[in-house]
């Protein structure tokens, strides 16, 4: 390597960027016309004024699934860590990864026989169950 | 309210444009823009609606407009189209719609009642959606053919082709300006008087109308299999146990001429006597099939009942004996209450709100007596004597600022109001609208749904944004006159809604129709019940994600209506039938056209069934969906293909047969598990009994006349007329003020689209109802929603409304 290549083509892009979006927000801003009556920026809901706010306490079981959404996702990260240097490591990077993923699996296999991952509506599972309960 | 648009004359125009050559070049070009991409605003009030829908399907295809892109919210919409009748709970929304479109944003008022109120003159509909918001183009009709409405499209895009509005909203005046639309009345009056052959409206071709009548068949007596209803054997007089168990002198029977057992005890004593109707007899009376009330105040002919100021009338159908018993409630003073029965039915809970609302008759011990189809804050009870019928006689309907807020906070909901808890266990509930602006709604319901993250919790539904006042309507029209409000009932069944209405009046007349009117009615009501269950299949695929079927099956309703509309002139509401038989004898050629559609419709429902029965999204998304038991549809007045899905082979058709079916051969099809995907198998099965129906029909089309002699039949036999003055003078007043229907109470209920649709009609020897009870299928069905629907998802809660199969002015009438 000798030198680093020269910035201001990076430089020139990110101006052209900054100007051609700054050119679209400011001409639809400015074009056009527009009207404010007295219910035309209250949110949408089938014409009738919401009851309280989107911010909501949601269920624990939204917050599981987007941590499990999470946790795969970093096992993902970590894994083309190990695969960049999986030469490097030998037999002994593989063994650990591999006692990684299988961690990984086991904990998806006990979550998924105690149900953290059933989303669906509770009437269909309680009929499901009956059923069950019936076949048996 | 927003500015009026100042309209420049031609002149100024050509000065505006002269100012700047250039500007107007970039308008036109935006002009241009405009007129060839306008977005439509999916917003439908009623019936017209279903003509505007149509318009995008494939015989009419706005597509080639560019106005195929409907939007379901107003901020992407450029065009709202008030489709409809604008009803005085709605009108707020609708302001309110209108005001969260973004510029620049038309409106077409879209028929009669979006117009003017047209038939509708009644005090639960604004007279025409411009007394509180600016209309560019107005298209007459009742519903405008999808034809009329491409037209007024296409007007309304000519016009924003040639408008000036400003660049900015920061630069110069604003305000559009356009050139004056000239009125269609006038542009096309020269080129309408020209025209003197008129087109035929019946697609029958120009040989078969020339050529001479057919020789009458031979093949025209004695049908086909006679199918007797199943009786119930033994089973005790329901009146007759009343009087052992509550004291022969406290029910005093009353005789009607529908033939139905009517008791009437006290207001103390009712509980105990509908108790013992639905579990304490033999075949027991276990539906709470309708309750409503009577204003007594002002009829003459009574004698033979107890004196009474208002009555409720508690209707009940035992579906073993397939037979009604009526029970009746005498109440008296100005707001008299009786003992609330919402523990008896669950259903009746909603009646007995519906009867409060129109009568203001309170029930003691009812749960949440509130109203139910007028907004909240009206004043007064619509169905009593003394309430204003018409919208002209009360104050002109307006929408001021003050008056706009009010409207739109009464219609926030309030959680606490309605015994809601706002969260548990530390998680918060969200409160959703589903309606009554919404693609999923299918019309103008509200349901207000407790949601935990996406489970139901529980359902609020909101109902009356429908409410055309047809009951009231009733005590005003003629007989005659009352017929073309029946079609609008339930706006998808057409001609089969004046099925049940008529049947009635002609019990009330002892009108014998004759056998050919009868099969007429019978084959047109099987062609609009295919038409019905077509809307729904092709909405429902629609719901759960099918999005090409819809397609499919409206062009299959087009050509269903070209066999209507070649023998009653009209597409949705021909209002065909008439007192004693239909309007017209068939047209040459008639069987030509069915027999072609019996011929390919076959194929097409089994491609339907591949295309949607057989889907397996389609299946996923609805088996084991919305079930209930077959005790749960007893219990809430379930009926037709709901109650069916159950198991319970229950057909109006073929258990308490009317106007001839029981001459034909056809199968009633059930379900077993009563959810949504049975609920679609029988309609799916029922459309092809609907065409073995309609194959008798072709075959043994009996012979002679298609109207009663009778002298109270309408119109009135013109060969009677021209005799003498008297006979001249009977004749007129047979067709001014039209029949006088002697004194009396009937029912009559019939197999309907959606389920059982009867019309309960008091006389009180006049020429028109004193009392007309409508009792619809949708009702019961829309309110039996959040029994259904707890514990279910979001998603689910659309693939239940579809399956359901309403129409929201069967519901709110």
């Amino acid at each position: 390597m000798n030198g680093s290549p020269p910035l201001w083509p990076l430089a020139l892009y990110a101006a052209g960027v900054l100007a051609l979006v700054a050119f679209m927000i400011g001409a639809s801003h400015v074009l056009g016309q527009r009207h404010r009556e007295r219910v035309t920026h209250v949110p949408y809901e089938s014409g009738i004024p919401p009851v309280g706010t989107a911010r909501l306490r949601l269920a624990a079981r939204y917050y599981l699934l987007a941590i499990l959404f999470v946790v795969f996702d970093l096992e993902a990260v970590l894994l083309m860590g190990w695969a960049v240097a999986a030469r490097e490591t030998g037999w002994a990077g593989f063994a650990a990864a591999l006692v990684f993923v299988l961690l990984l699996l086991v904990a998806l296999a006990y979550l998924w026989r105690s149900g953290a991952l059933e989303a669906g509506p509770s009437r269909g599972r309680r009929r499901d169950r009956a059923r069950d309960a019936g076949a048996r | 309210m927003p500015p009026t648009i100042p309209s420049l004359a031609p002149e100024a125009m050509a000065e505006t444009v002269r100012r700047s050559v250039l500007v107007a070049r970039l308008q036109d070009l935006l002009a241009w823009g405009r007129k060839n991409s306008m977005w439509p605003y999916g917003f439908g009030l009623s019936c017209c609606f279903v003509e505007m829908a149509t318009s995008l399907t494939s015989k009419f295809d706005i597509a080639r407009f560019g106005a195929e892109v409907i939007r379901g919210s107003p901020r992407q919409a450029d065009v709202m189209i008030v489709a409809g009748t604008v009803f005085r709970k709605m009108a707020p929304i609708v302001r309110e719609l209108y005001e969260q479109m973004m510029e620049p944003r038309w409106v077409i008022s879209m028929g009669s009642c979006a117009n003017s109120g047209g038939m509708y003159d009644i005090y639960s509909v604004v007279q025409g959606v411009d007394k509180f918001m600016p209309v560019d183009v107005y298209i007459p009709g009742c519903p405008p053919r999808p034809d009329a409405f491409m037209e007024g499209l296409l007007l309304l895009r000519n016009a924003v082709g040639s408008e000036r509005r400003p660049l900015s909203w920061v630069v110069g005046p604003q305000g559009a300006y356009r050139l004056e639309l000239p009125a269609q009345r006038e542009a096309k009056r020269v080129a309408r008087q020209r025209v003197t052959t008129l087109a035929r409206p019946d697609a029958v071709s120009a040989a078969e109308a020339e050529a001479p009548p057919a020789p009458p068949s031979t093949a025209v007596t004695a049908p086909r299999v006679t199918v007797a209803p199943p009786r119930a054997g033994e089973a005790p007089d329901p009146i007759a146990a009343l009087q052992e168990a509550l004291g022969a002198e406290t029910v005093q029977v009353q005789a009607t001429c529908d033939g139905i057992p009517t008791a009437w005890v006290s207001a103390a004593r009712v509980a105990d006597a509908l108790q013992l109707l639905k579990s304490g007899l033999p075949a027991p009376y276990r539906m709470l099939y309708d309750l409503s009330a009577i204003d007594e105040r002002w009829r003459r002919n009574r004698a033979d009942q107890p004196p009474s100021d208002f009555t409720l009338v508690y209707q009940l159908l035992s579906l073993e004996r397939n037979a009604y018993v009526r029970v009746k409630v005498a109440l008296t003073g100005e707001h008299p209450t009786a003992p609330s029965i919402a523990r008896l039915w669950p259903n009746a809970n909603v009646y007995e709100r519906e009867v409060w609302d129109m009568f203001g008759v309170g029930f003691d011990g009812h749960p949440c007596l509130r109203r139910i189809l007028m907004p909240e804050g009206w004043v007064g009870h619509p169905l009593r004597k003394e309430h204003p019928a018409r919208a002209t006689e009360m104050e002109p309907y307006r929408l001021p600022d003050d008056l706009f807020d009010e409207a739109l906070e009464r219609l926030r909901f309030k959680p606490e109001a309605w015994g809601l808890k706002r969260g548990r266990d530390g998680t918060d509930f969200m409160f959703l609208n589903i309606g009554p602006q919404h693609p999923g709604t299918h019309g103008v319901l509200r349901l207000i749904v407790q949601l935990d993250g996406e489970e139901i919790v529980d359902v609020v539904p909101d109902i009356g944004f429908h409410h055309r006042g047809a009951e009231k309507m009733a005590e005003r029209q003629s007989w005659h006159t009352f017929i073309p409000y029946t079609d609008r009932i339930e706006y998808l069944g057409g001609v089969m809604n004046n099925l049940p209405y008529l049947l009635a009046v002609e019990k009330l007349a002892g009108i014998e129709v004759p056998p050919r009117a009868q099969t007429i009615r019978v084959m047109l009501c099987e062609l609009f019940r295919l038409a019905s269950h077509l809307v729904w299949y092709g909405t429902f695929a629609q719901d759960v994600g099918a999005l090409s079927p819809v397609f499919y099956m409206f062009t299959d309703r087009e050509r269903i209506f070209g066999i209507t509309e070649a023998i009653t002139g009209g597409r949705m509401h021909p209002s065909w039938f008439r007192i004693g038989g239909v309007a017209a004898d068939l047209p040459r050629g008639w069987d030509r056209m069915l027999r072609e559609f019996l011929r390919t419709m076959p194929q097409r429902l089994a491609e339907y069934d591949r295309l949607v029965m057989r889907n397996r999204i389609f299946q996923a998304r609805t088996r084991g969906v919305g079930d209930y038991t077959r005790d749960e549809a007893i219990d809430w007045g379930v009926t037709g293909p709901g109650l069916r899905a159950c198991g319970l082979a229950w057909d109006a058709r073929r258990r308490m047969p009317y106007s001839g079916y029981e001459q034909f051969d056809f199968e009633i099809p059930t379900g077993t598990h009563g959810d949504a995907y049975d609920r679609a198998v029988v309609r799916v099965a029922e459309m092809r009994q609907s065409l073995r129906i309609l194959e008798q029909c072709l075959a043994w089309m009996p012979e002679g006349a298609y109207t009663s002699s009778h002298p109270h039949a309408t119109p009135p036999v013109r060969e009677r007329m021209l005799h003498d003055i008297e006979t001249l003078i009977t004749h007129f007043l047979s067709v001014s003020w039209g029949p006088v229907i002697p004194a009396g109470e009937a029912f009559v209920g019939i197999e309907a689209t959606k389920g059982n649709n009867g019309y309960y009609l008091i006389s009180d020897d006049g020429t028109g109802a004193y009392r007309a009870r409508i009792r619809t299928p949708s009702f019961p069905h829309v309110l039996m929603v959040p029994h259904i629907a707890r514990g279910w998802m979001v998603a689910d809660l659309l693939a239940i409304l579809g399956s359901i199969d309403f129409v929201l002015s069967d519901v709110d009438r």
